[in-house]
């Protein structure tokens, strides 16, 4: 074992208490270490625990364990007695979220989008089927301590880590470890701590996943797949499987979780909602998430949770706004965010969300201590502070009684400060379990003050000031005075040399060299000519400085919105009981339109509809006069509002994924569509694959939260494609591997997933007929989320919408839907819908398509901007779509198309937009007509909702005005305001303020379109703009 | 690889096999007047004139008035009710150029280099491609067709809309060299290609190599006058009429950034300079309009190109260039799609322009802009017989049904692909 060093600079690491292999089981070679370690801190300020504070107590340590605090305490015979008068005492900080002593992970391959798909992990003893998961790795076996990182760590107070490899979504077992120095093994407090586990694949080169939905996907498989497991393995019947439960150390390690617990790594506060949601479904009780920095955005949410949070103090970098012309690539999201990083502490423990500290995410760890300042500053309680150093972590390490306190029988673990940490103490030394690591001379001299020099009749004053931590001096003659040179201090020593000229009639450097004793300041000064003089002089408090750096509170300038961006709601907008009245009611039912007609919206519902209805009292009105009425205009098919990727575009069948996993009330496109009349969207999975994910039906309800944004008892549905997308016809020549490559694959793919679905069922079925002593001999079927979801399409529980073009794979999968047993909801893009519009109406299925998109590529060449029309004569039930976040602002003029190419009835055009999808998405009970008893949800026109020359002025959902285009204009002001406020306060921010620490901004996702592929985990995008 | 290529030779086959010429058959040449009568006559410079005739001779207009008379053998169409309008004209599109765009095969539009201004667009021009009738059946009868590039694009070419082939549709085969200007953002978004600070760097690095061309083009210029060059070089050849400003550059900018450094450039070496894109332009619409540098606006549905600019700041572009004294045309760069452009002029009427101003920005101003406001861009006597009709306004889906179209007083033939499988099509559901 490498011996500690003892070094001679003042910030040395004193290890009074580091026997050579100490442990209990190491043969002794030489000389046993029996030095005692019995030591009292006597006359400190001791904080005990958040909110108690001892004044002039004792504490004392004896072989690793505080074994008494108190005042007054006399210090028995035997002790090592610290005189730690003016400091201050805290127990040793625990940082729950660190990769100490664990090796980085090997470097990952190939981060290159156009490399060949890698669609296996390589299998070794127990490993998991995916590559991003790590569960069978304990990283206690491979713990071993670093010098150098536990000195980054018990420099800022720090003694106790939670410590795992960070790399992929399951990360393995972490380990919990004193940061004093000794053999691995005397340093592991606990061995079997929490997982680690996170969204993010990590090194992991597996295609799969490669979207923020299959990781969710994953997660959940695999936490099923350990239930099972628990369930399955060892057990001699395994008629389900027709051979016996492979060995699976990832799964066994899992199987433990709830007792072990976890640690989940985030990147937004949403993710962080997603993550606490997918492990409620598994009603894993010990959960606590580590923060990404937002989370006063959504802080009630966060708080529901009821999960303590592991919080950075890493602030992010100020958004480049020196050069005016820079401006132009800033976002308003992000200067928000600087403005409000460090009061995110703040605002969680103000709503009561118990949160812990960590070095995580910090460029440098001496920024650690300024951080926490900063957002004490911004309104942290030093109490909760202490609290999120030492009591709170201690907790959720289920060591409450060990850690945390500077209590009898506690450890040793103890934080010594040169004043009050929260404000401007410094950390001097850090005891673990008994030893110390001292980076600081406790009680050394205090030189600041005033002394009257008197060299060779010149009376001179030296004078010794603390600046930004450090000391410095200078010299004065009346007014003037020079800063001196090589300024040294070390124990009671003192060095310097000061340039004369300014103060003094003497030219040239004087030289000094003095010793502080007591009150007494005796030393040498050599003059410039050599002249050696002897000098005394008394050591005086220094007036207070009249320029001394006031201590500003720092000011939020931002403003805090439902949701945080641009033309956000600072209250979120309520429902209203309104009387519209006299407008042009377009009903899309069969009422048809209805001139100088009056609509009553009360509790969110179409009351009344008719003609010069009375007001009911407290109701507000809006003369319609001149404005149109149509119901809210429904999407069939769009990406907007879906977060870190649309399609799981690496295995052919992932139907185990859903968009309702990620969807995201962040996108400002969802105010853009509600600008355009939209009220609702599908979202759908991408065309990447025959059977992709699930889909999830939102309303464009701006400022909610996630799940707020979902449409409420929506039917489920799900996405399929068809045809170039899912042969990856158009993804580039490493893509030519996976089945299928052409349309004959593609059928053969569907009919063979959803004949293993009907085997899945009938597993599960066979197995709930078993009695139960029976299933408790059998290792029963796994749960498959692939599976079950096709199984739901099966049972007519979910809906197919498929993305398909050409007439072959149009009557291919009604054919084999026939077959299989299921049905076809809806095709859509359906560019040759006309070719076979008979053969879709027969079927039972509907069509939604684009207006007039077509030679784009080669299965859209027969596209004609008339389609619509056929197949509406033929009985269909026709929609158009955007599947494009500028289009679905447009719906009304997409529809509108269909009137100028083919003559469609006026009123039939707009339900193509409303009535329409909303029975493809099976909704038309609640929405898509002015009818009374449905949900209100509609738009005011300024015109003939068909005409170019018309838009929307206000768009409803449920009775709330979402958007109303008087207010946007309003908002369009503030935002302008807002943002030269935050760039002034940018602008005026010091260099430090301006650096940040480590901590980022949120991640806008691009525009997603159906063919957006890529692995987003990889920055491997491949932007194509089709569809 | 096997695979890829005879995939790809299929799809070759199919293309020349399928879309290879349309069915549509150029006009004939003018051989009687056609008078055209009691129609609102939109004509682009002269206002709106009701109820009122037009001749058309020997391809030009021959005569515009109330109750004109036919001269002999005259064909007379009665338009009551309905509305004429100069042949619209798209600028700054790929027609004829790509067929199919993901089939690499069908698109002629891009070469190697970054310093191409010696391509020319027309001479790629596909006059049978099955995309150009869809388009004039919306009412375009001519378009400005660029190549795309990284740097130094190339040569647009005006083209009118009805041919045998690219030399009888090219109107003018060098209108412009069209540069495509170096980005001048920096994003940090995951999804960017490269960091920042690379970024930043690459901009330079791109600004610098720009300037680079134009001092070697300049260079070239200077020793062929004094005929100290050592042979032609085609690049630099290219640009001589770009350098003595007798060629415009169309600079292909979006940004605010792009812009001020493109008029800072032009400026310098004296260019007679076009902005193309111009989403930013509004921001710079004062500036823009003082040095009367006009813009050809490409994004009229365009996304807000920041979250936090207004959600229809696309649609407003045109009023505000027109507030501010702007010439400007309206395009959507593009090919398929730019059958739209004429609803995007209907969208820039509901976001502050006139009528006659959206109409202005699809027709004369384009044709000053391609320097051709001579011949064509307006119903005036002596002009071009290019002339569109629609039942109703031809800006609004509710009006809009282009019933003829005459391009130099020759008839286009309004069917198109779409319209013959829509025909086909219904004879299978028995119509």
């Amino acid at each position: 074992m490498k011996l500690f060093p003892l070094s001679l600079l003042n910030a040395a690491i004193l290890c009074a208490g580091a026997p050579a292999l100490a442990d209990q089981t190491s043969p002794i070679h030489g000389i046993r270490d029996k030095t005692p370690q019995l030591v009292a801190f006597t006359g400190a300020t001791v904080h005990t625990e958040p909110g108690k504070t001892l004044q002039n107590a004792t504490v004392l340590i004896s072989n690793g364990k505080i074994t008494a605090v108190g005042t007054g305490l006399a210090v028995p015979n035997g002790y090592r007695t610290i005189d730690s008068k003016g400091h201050h005492i805290y127990a040793g900080f625990i940082d729950l979220y660190s990769n100490y002593g664990v090796d980085a992970p090997k470097e990952g391959g190939s981060n290159s989008y156009r490399d060949e798909p890698v669609y296996q992990n390589e299998r070794q003893g127990g490993n998991a089927s995916n590559a991003a998961i790590h569960a069978e790795q304990q990283w206690v076996n491979t713990f071993k301590p670093d010098e150098e990182a536990a000195k980054n760590l018990t420099t800022q107070g720090f003694t106790v880590v939670q410590s795992a490899r960070m790399d992929g979504i399951f990360r393995g077992q972490a380990v919990v470890a004193s940061l004093g120095n000794g053999l691995p093994g005397e340093l592991i407090l606990k061995a079997d701590a929490s997982h680690f586990m996170s969204f993010e694949k990590g090194s992991s080169v597996q295609s799969y996943p490669s979207s923020l939905m299959g990781s969710i996907a994953l997660v959940r498989q695999t936490l099923a797949d350990a239930n099972w497991y628990k369930s399955a393995y060892g057990k001699t019947d395994w008629r389900f499987f027709g051979q016996a439960i492979e060995f699976n150390a990832a799964l066994a390690a899992l199987g433990k979780l709830n007792d072990t617990g976890l640690v989940f790594e985030v990147d937004s506060e949403r993710s962080l909602l997603r993550a606490d949601s997918l492990i409620k479904e598994f009603n894993l009780a010990k959960a606590s998430y580590v923060a990404s920095g937002f989370e006063y955005a959504r802080v009630a949410e966060v708080k529901n949770t009821g999960r303590p949070l592991i919080v950075p103090v890493a602030y992010p970098k100020a958004p480049a706004v020196a050069k005016m012309d820079d401006q132009l690539d800033v976002s308003l999201a992000d200067l928000r965010h600087w403005d409000r990083a460090p009061s995110n502490l703040a605002a969680l423990t103000k709503a009561g969300v118990p949160v812990a500290l960590t070095t995580y995410k910090l460029e440098k760890t001496e920024q650690f201590w300024p951080n926490v300042r900063l957002a004490v500053k911004y309104g942290l309680s030093e109490s909760a502070a202490l609290a999120a150093l030492t009591t709170t972590p201690a907790e959720m390490l289920g060591m409450p009684g060990q850690l945390g306190r500077i209590a009898n029988g506690y450890q040793a673990d103890i934080v010594i400060a040169n004043g009050d940490l929260f404000k401007d103490g410094e950390i001097v030394a850090t005891w673990t379990r008994g030893q110390e690591h001292a980076f600081k001379p406790i009680n050394d001299p205090d030189f600041t003050g005033e002394y009257a020099l008197d060299l060779a009749g010149e009376k001179l004053q030296l004078q010794i000031s603390k600046a930004d931590g450090a000391l410095e001096a200078k010299l004065v003659a009346g007014d003037k005075n020079v800063k001196v040179d090589s300024f040294n201090i070390d124990k009671q020593q003192l060095q310097f040399s000061a340039a004369l000229n300014e103060v003094s009639k003497t030219k040239g450097v004087a030289q000094f060299s003095g010793v502080l004793s007591g009150q007494q300041l005796f030393g040498d000064v050599r003059m410039p000519n050599g002249q050696q003089l002897k000098i005394t002089a008394s050591r005086k408090a220094m007036p207070a400085a009249a320029d001394e750096k006031k201590d500003v509170t720092p000011k939020l300038v931002s403003k805090l919105t439902f949701p945080n961006l641009p033309f956000g709601y600072e209250i979120p907008v309520q429902q209203k009981n309104v009387h519209i009245k006299n407008a042009t009611v377009w009903t899309s039912d069969k009422a048809g339109k209805l001139e100088n007609t009056d609509v009553i919206v009360a509790d969110g519902e179409f009351k009344e509809i008719g003609k010069d209805l009375s007001t009911p009292s407290g109701y507000e009105v809006i003369d319609a006069t001149g404005m149109h009425l149509t119901a809210g205009l429904i999407d069939e098919h769009s990406h907007i509002a879906i977060e870190m990727g649309v399609n799981e575009g690496s295995d052919a069948v992932t139907s185990e994924v859903n968009i309702g996993d990620v969807i995201s009330p962040d996108d400002i496109n969802i105010y853009r569509g509600l600008a355009g009349g939209t009220t609702t969207s599908q979202l759908l999975h991408g065309s990447a694959n025959p059977i992709g994910g699930q889909a999830q039906i939102i309303q464009l309800r701006w400022g909610v939260s996630p799940e707020g944004l979902k449409f409420k008892n929506a039917p489920k549905s799900i996405k399929f494609a068809l045809g170039e997308n899912v042969k990856q016809s158009n993804w580039g020549e490493a893509f030519t591997s996976r089945y299928p490559q052409s349309r004959v694959g593609v059928e053969t793919v569907i009919r063979d997933a959803f004949q293993a679905a009907k085997e899945y069922k009938a597993s599960w079925e066979a197995y709930d007929d078993l009695s139960s002593s029976e299933q408790k001999r059998v290792a029963p079927p796994r749960v498959d989320y692939r599976l079950q979801t096709l199984v739901e399409i099966l049972d007519k529980k979910r809906f197919i919408h498929t993305h398909s073009y050409v007439a072959s794979e149009i009557l291919m999968l009604i054919h084999l839907a026939d077959e299989m047993g299921f049905k076809v909801t809806t095709f859509t893009h359906i560019l040759e819908g006309y070719k076979v519009a008979d053969e879709m109406k027969a079927h039972g299925a509907s069509a939604s398509t684009f207006a007039d998109w077509w030679a784009y590529k080669m299965e859209v060449q027969d596209a004609i901007p008339t389609n619509a029309c056929i197949m509406a004569s033929r009985g269909l039930v026709v929609s158009v779509n955007s599947d494009d976040a500028g289009l679905q602002r447009l719906l009304n003029q997409e529809a509108a198309k269909s009137v100028a190419y083919c003559g469609m009835s006026e009123e039939d055009a707009l339900k193509m937009v409303t009535l329409n999808p909303a029975i493809q998405l099976k909704i038309d009970d609640k929405v898509g007509s002015v009818v009374e008893g449905k949900q209100a949800d509609f738009v005011l026109w300024s015109g003939h909702p068909l005409s170019v020359y018309s838009k929307s002025v206000q768009t409803w959902i449920e009775g709330i005005p979402y958007y109303d285009a008087k207010r946007d204009l309003v908002a369009q002001q503030q935002i302008g305001v807002e943002r030269q406020q935050l760039i002034q306060k940018v602008l005026g921010a010091t260099d430090e303020e301006k650096a940040g620490s480590g901590g980022g901004y949120k991640k806008p996702d691009p525009l997603w379109q159906c063919e957006t592929d890529g692995d987003v985990f990889k920055n491997r995008l491949n932007l194509q703009h089709q569809h | 690889m096997t695979f890829k290529r005879s995939y790809l030779s299929l799809a070759l086959l199919l293309v020349t096999g399928q879309v290879a010429a349309n069915d549509m058959v150029p006009g004939k040449q003018q051989q009687k007047p056609i008078l055209l009568t009691d129609a609102t006559i939109h004509t682009a410079t002269q206002g709106v004139l009701e109820q009122t005739d037009l001749l058309m001779v020997d391809g030009k207009i021959a005569k515009i008035g109330q109750d004109l008379t036919a001269p002999a053998n005259a064909e007379v169409i009665d338009l009551k009710g309905k509305h004429i309008y100069p042949g619209l004209i798209a600028l700054v599109n790929q027609l004829g150029l790509i067929e199919i765009e993901a089939v690499r095969s069908t698109d002629d539009t891009h070469e190697v280099t970054d310093t191409n201004p010696d391509v020319r667009a027309g001479i790629a021009y596909n006059a049978d491609s099955e995309v150009i009738p869809t388009v004039r059946t919306n009412g375009f009868s001519y378009s400005l067709v660029y190549p795309r590039g990284d740097r130094l694009m190339g040569q647009s070419s005006l083209m009118q809309l009805d041919a045998w082939n690219w030399q009888d549709a090219t109107v003018k085969g060098q209108v412009a060299l069209h540069i495509n200007w170096p980005n001048a953002s920096v994003l940090s978004s995951p999804w960017a290609p490269k960091e920042p600070e690379e970024m930043a760097k690459n901009n330079a690095k791109n600004m610098t190599e720009l300037r680079a061309y134009f001092v070697q083009a300049k260079a070239y210029a200077t020793a062929k006058a004094a005929n100290q060059h050592r042979g032609i070089d085609s690049r630099w050849e290219a640009m001589l009429p770009v350098l003595k400003g007798e060629r415009p550059v169309f600079v292909h900018a979006d940004d605010a950034r792009q812009i001020k450094q493109a008029m800072l450039f032009a400026k310098e070496y004296q260019l007679k300079l076009v902005i193309v894109g111009g989403r930013d332009s509004w921001r710079v619409a004062d500036e823009l309009a003082a040095a009367k540098i006009p813009v050809v606006f490409t994004a009229p549905y365009g996304l807000p190109e920041r979250d936090e600019e207004p959600v229809d700041i696309a649609y407003k572009t045109p009023a505000l260039l027109q507030k501010a004294g702007v010439q400007f045309a309206l395009s959507q760069d593009g090919y398929w799609n730019t059958r739209n452009v004429v609803f995007a002029a209907g969208q820039a009427v509901n976001y502050g322009l006139t009528k006659e101003q959206a109409l202005a920005a699809v027709t004369i101003n384009a044709a000053k802009i391609a320097g051709m406001d001579s011949d064509i861009g307006s119903l005036e006597v002596g002009k071009a017989a290019s002339v569109v009709v629609s039942d109703g306004d031809i800006f609004d889906y509710l009006g809009h049904k282009v019933r003829y179209m005459w391009i130099d007083g020759r008839a286009v033939d309004l069917n198109n692909r779409n319209l013959q499988l829509k025909d086909k099509y219904e004879q299978r559901y028995g119509k």
